[in-house]
């Protein structure tokens, strides 16, 4: 019987003794440097097409109407500051605008709903991840099946409830408004999730070292756990923190008085606008200082906490 | 093959701001490994010896030095022109491949100088071979039965294995039926058909006016072999997969992902992928390190049994000396980055070259003491443990003792005498754990015959001068009298 | 200390059961009976009872005149679910694809990694109504889209004065795969920085050539993280809502009575707000129903398909 024999035939190429392994080395550094020049610019395109738009609303902000109007991609520098100066101020000028009462209200809703909910947060996370008692898998199952449900079928519920305290209405107190955007985002089971997860990691040695110390849970809890997650704590402090800030959907239902506005509602109900013979004209670059008033502080948040901000996505992936 | 290297350095530049030092992983390393060698690279983690290995594979660049293969150059040359099989610390086998497509995978991207050769009158060619002898295809095909039923998979498995061809043309084989003795009849019909369309082939080839000799292999001008350069067919992929599963015994588990197998079962799918496309080289790092202890003596006897059955130059990198000492040719044992000695495990073990190799090799370690040499004996406390034929300065020195240099029963002049602390019996024989004044390390230990009769307390031992070391105290060398 | 344990577990729990029970809890199964109760009235709780109708309304069956078919209300089946299934099936798969060759590029830097890494992160942490009046800028008809590839006077985003449904999906499509693509490349980008570089250094060594190396092995090592990606942004793009009114604001038509834009959850929402001074809360539960029906498959699809692929 023959065999195929393609063993005894085979040979690896290799480069030959005679071959230049060095000009071939030399090529293949230049076909390397190539293909990442290639892959910089594909890079760079991405990046500048990510960009456009935040470069835009500042760049459209410093321009006047007219460049504007015509597409231009660069603000004129001529007169720029007084163009800018007139821009933001008559932004903030503007009755439906009250920049520095919008500021007020959105940040004391974000901070109020961010700090109630992280106190809430660890309470219940503590208990999922350490504590024992019965039916706690049965419990923590429900909360995440909540997860799924869409965030809709809550809110219709939610608004009327809201509106029969008395909290949703055309004559709404402060106190009231705040309370109705601040309520129903008290619980968050992506946070306690979240948060679950970092204290199961600590060692339950500690847990019983402090036991043996005379520590109570609660001391615990607040002398150990919470110094020890404070990186995860502050990862749900901003993202909670930016979810509230940008959100628009529940504030645009329960907000009835102007006087309470919040900042995304504000920016988009207002317009900003000049009567010119006898006819309102929608003024875009007013318009587009708002919204650079408006994305500025979370940018700069952002831009100190990057890292927490993206370590903190990052996880929320993972987890499907 | 033989692997030379010279003065190989690798070199990581520190930051001077972050007040980083530069660290030299492999310092000025030169090593002459000899053809069908198996060498083992053995020493501290962080002694370079990883280091050593990823650069003969060309995924490390030295900062100097040269590498040779045979009388080839190859420091520059990248990874993948190496022609070398590596295996890794967790075998990096690919968790979404099938165990034969992650041994097939290295061969789609290879391409080699070859024959030409007429596939298809060679398949009808090799199917007339086979079917020539029913009989013997029966039996080849009932082998494969199992639980009384016979797959057309396993069975073609086994009918390749049999002719050494593809499974792809043992499937077309076994779907011809003429295992089955209802069939037999049909052996001529199916003869004189593939009869026909060899000699059709052959005709068709006469046609184009190209020759081919009795193998089928295409020939020039000269009527030597055409050898082209291509990328290998479907079934000499599948025949290279069946012969190395074969070799390294994982033939059963081809169609498994690796996450259903064992550790032991993944590194051998991991030896075989780096042995399919016949490495000029194989290279291992630290092949046993994720297998527990009874699996890592198979797997190492294993490893011994395929690399002498290849008889390819083999570089093998352990931090286990017992790893090294029982299956290599050779040994190198490093210290940061330094080679300390070379040579095979046993010369090694008993003429080492300085303290650190002396205590790096041995289990149970060497036990080291704080002596001296005085006139012409050696002293360790007040005890003279060895008489010198000729006088010596005054010095201070490291003595080795291995454990098993230690005489129980004896009615020597010269001894040391331990203080031992506790007896434990193993049954093959007896370790003595004791202690003594001038003892530097964890452990005393003595190993001695387990017929003596040890008594906790003060004991003289007397000394089997082959195992007894001298070293310098400062530099640590050897210190031969 | 178990039953110690016990009593106080329930002590650190209250104040979570009561929220989640008063805001999440209770308003599931309240909003699933509204979507079942006939003429609900959501100050007073008052309704006329049980009924199907609801749906049978929303889904355009159910004659409002009985009698009467130009009384169906179609905007749900005409309008808000096309507009929600064409959004996600046009711009996940380009979405995903896209961040996936982003990131492939991104893991193979070093010089700047991290800038860029950044800047593709950038759009997760921007206000979708904000960005979104910035777009309608730039698409605008005297915009700088136009100016920049010479289009003229095309107006994208502001349907009666120019722009069509067309043109405003598209539009809409191009925001909604900006707004998508960070969370994406960044889960992309840390699945791919965690493979381990044993795989790379295997396949350099088997002389992979660098597309196969991505294609064969890098992708189906990543393929948990593309299944997970790629279900989530279709639930996220069922419920796509803040983008259109980023781009086209509440009152993008001349006449108040077309809603060719609607999505599922604009649906919903403008039920809510009450488009003619009404608010049909029971119109809107049942929307919201439906979307959940619609999430449910698409997480069930993904626990299955998760099973199958979690050995690869």
């Amino acid at each position: 019987m023959k065999e195929l024999e393609i063993t005894t035939h085979l040979t690896l190429i290799v480069p030959g003794k005679n071959r230049s392994v060095k000009n071939a080395e030399k090529r293949d550094k230049i076909l390397h440097g190539i293909f990442l020049a290639i892959v910089y610019i594909f890079i760079i395109i991405f990046a500048f097409v990510v960009l456009l738009p935040f470069y835009y609303m500042i760049a459209a902000s410093f321009m006047v109407e007219d460049q504007l109007n015509s597409g231009a991609f660069f603000p004129s520098l001529a007169n720029i500051f007084e163009t800018i100066a007139n821009n933001y101020t008559h932004t903030i000028s503007n009755p439906s605008f009250p920049y520095g009462e919008l500021l007020l209200n959105t940040l004391i809703v974000g901070i109020v709903t961010t700090a109630s909910s992280l106190l809430v947060t660890i309470l219940s996370a503590f208990a999922f991840a350490k504590l024992h008692f019965k039916g706690k898998e049965v419990l923590f199952t429900i909360f995440l099946a909540t997860m799924m449900i869409p965030g809709e079928m809550m809110a219709i519920t939610n608004f009327t409830t809201m509106a029969n305290l008395g909290f949703v209405s055309a004559d709404q107190n402060r106190l009231q408004t705040y309370l109705a955007l601040i309520l129903p985002f008290v619980s968050n089971v992506f946070y306690i999730y979240l948060l679950r997860q970092t204290f199961m990691q600590i060692p339950n040695e500690l847990y019983l070292a402090s036991k043996v110390d005379g520590k109570s849970d609660w001391q615990y809890l607040w002398k150990v756990m919470v110094p020890l997650s404070s990186s995860t704590l502050i990862t749900i402090f901003i993202m909670n923190f930016i979810e509230s800030w940008n959100s628009y959907v529940w504030p645009n239902l329960v907000i009835l008085n102007d006087d309470y506005n919040v900042l995304s509602i504000a920016l988009r109900s207002t317009t900003f606008q000049v009567l010119e013979h006898e006819v309102w004209r929608p003024v875009y670059t007013q318009q587009m200082a708002a919204t650079v008033l408006t994305t500025v502080p979370l940018l700069l948040l952002f831009i100190f906490f990057r890292k927490y901000i993206m370590r903190g996505v990052e996880r929320a992936g993972i987890k499907g | 093959m033989e692997i030379k290297l010279v003065a190989l350095t690798k070199k990581y530049p520190g930051d001077v701001k972050k007040g980083i030092k530069d660290t030299v992983a492999v310092d000025n390393l030169s090593i002459d490994i000899k053809d069908g060698e198996l060498l083992g690279l053995l020493g501290p983690s962080g002694c370079g010896k990883s280091t050593t290995l990823y650069m003969i594979a060309g995924l490390k660049d030295p900062t100097s030095g040269e590498i040779y293969f045979d009388d080839e150059d190859v420091t520059d040359l990248e990874a993948e022109k190496r022609g070398i099989g590596l295996v890794f610390q967790n075998y990096a086998l690919y968790p979404h491949m099938t165990v034969y497509k992650n041994i097939a995978f290295p061969l789609t991207n290879l391409r080699v100088s070859a024959p030409k050769k007429a596939y298809k009158a060679l398949s009808y060619k090799l199917i007339l071979d086979v079917i020539s002898d029913r009989e013997r295809l029966k039996k080849a095909t009932l082998k494969s039965e199992i639980d009384g039923k016979i797959t057309k998979d396993n069975a073609a498995l086994y009918i390749a294995y049999e002719y050494s061809i593809s499974k792809y043309l043992a499937k077309k084989i076994f779907s011809l039926g003429l295992h089955d003795d209802n069939n037999k009849d049909k052996v001529d019909e199916y003869k004189t058909y593939f009869e026909k369309k060899l000699q059709e082939e052959k005709e068709k080839i006469n046609s184009k006016q190209k020759k081919i000799d009795d193998n089928f292999v295409y020939l020039d001008e000269n009527n030597n072999p055409l050898i082209v350069k291509r990328k290998l067919t479907k079934d000499e992929i599948d025949r290279l997969i069946l012969d190395v599963a074969r070799l390294v015994q994982i033939d059963e588990y081809l169609d498994r992902k690796p996450a259903e197998l064992s550790g032991g079962q993944q590194q051998r799918v991991a030896i075989a992928r780096a042995l399919v496309k016949k490495p000029r080289v194989l290279l291992l790092d630290e092949p046993l390190s994720n297998l527990d202890a009874r699996l890592r003596i198979k797997t190492r006897e294993e490893i011994k049994r395929i690399q002498r059955e290849t008889n390819i130059t083999t570089i093998f990198v352990t931090h286990d000396q017992e790893e090294a000492m029982s299956i290599c040719d050779d040994i190198v044992v490093m210290k940061d980055g330094k080679m300390m000695q070379f040579g095979a495990p046993q010369d090694v073990y008993k003429n080492p070259s300085d303290l650190f190799v002396a205590k790096f090799l041995g289990n149970p370690p060497i036990n080291v003491f704080k002596g001296y040499i005085k006139d012409d004996a050696v002293f360790i406390g007040d005890e003279k443990i060895m008489h010198l034929d000729h006088k010596e300065n005054y010095r201070d020195c490291y003595v080795g003792i291995r454990p098993e240099a230690f005489i129980f029963e004896h009615d020597k002049e010269y001894h040391l005498t331990l203080n031992i602390d506790s007896i434990q019996s193993t049954g093959k024989d007896t370790s003595l754990i004791c202690s003594h004044p001038q003892f530097v390390g964890d452990q005393l230990k003595v190993v001695i015959d387990s017929d003596s009769n040890p008594v906790l307390g003060k004991k003289d031992f007397a000394l089997k001068y082959s195992k007894v070391y001298l070293f310098d105290m400062k530099d640590e060398k050897r210190i031969e009298l | 200390m178990e039953r110690k344990n016990n009593y106080k577990a329930w002590l650190y729990l209250a104040p979570i059961l009561i929220f989640i029970f008063l805001f999440t809890i209770f308003p599931i199964i309240n909003t699933f009976i509204i979507s079942f109760l006939k003429n609900y009235n959501y100050a007073t709780g008052a309704n006329e009872g049980f009924t199907f109708e609801n749906y049978g309304l929303i889904l355009g069956i159910t004659e409002r005149i009985p009698g009467v078919s130009e009384s169906k209300m179609l905007d749900f089946i005409r309008y808000a679910l096309p507009n929600t299934l064409l959004i996600t099936f046009v711009s996940v798969p380009i979405s995903v694809i896209l961040a996936l060759v982003i990131s492939i590029l991104l893991n193979k830097i070093k010089v700047l990694h991290d800038l860029f890494q950044t800047i593709f992160f950038l759009p997760y942490v921007t206000n979708t109504i904000a960005v979104g009046m910035v777009f309608a800028i730039i698409f605008s008809n005297t915009g700088l889209f136009n100016n920049i590839f010479g289009l003229g006077n095309v107006n994208w985003v502001q349907e009666g004065l120019g722009s069509t449904w067309g043109k405003c999906m598209f539009v809409l499509c191009l925001y909604v795969i900006w707004t998508g693509l960070p969370f994406k490349i960044l889960i992309f980008s840390s699945a791919l920085h965690n493979i381990d570089q044993q795989y790379y250094d295997a396949a350099r060594i088997d002389a992979t050539p660098k597309w196969k190396t991505d294609l064969k092995i890098v992708l189906p090592l990543i393929s948990p993280q593309i299944l997970y990606i790629t279900i989530t942004s279709f639930i996220t793009g069922f419920k796509e809502y803040n983008a259109i009114i980023g781009l086209f604001n509440r009152s993008y038509t001349i006449n108040p009575n077309v809603h060719d834009l609607y999505t599922v959850v604009y649906y919903i929402y403008d039920q809510i707000q009450g488009t003619n001074g009404t608010r049909h809360l029971e119109y809107a539960a049942a929307g919201a129903v439906v979307l959940f029906v619609i999430i449910l498959i698409f997480t069930l699809i993904q626990m299955k398909v998760a099973k199958k692929r979690v050995h690869y």
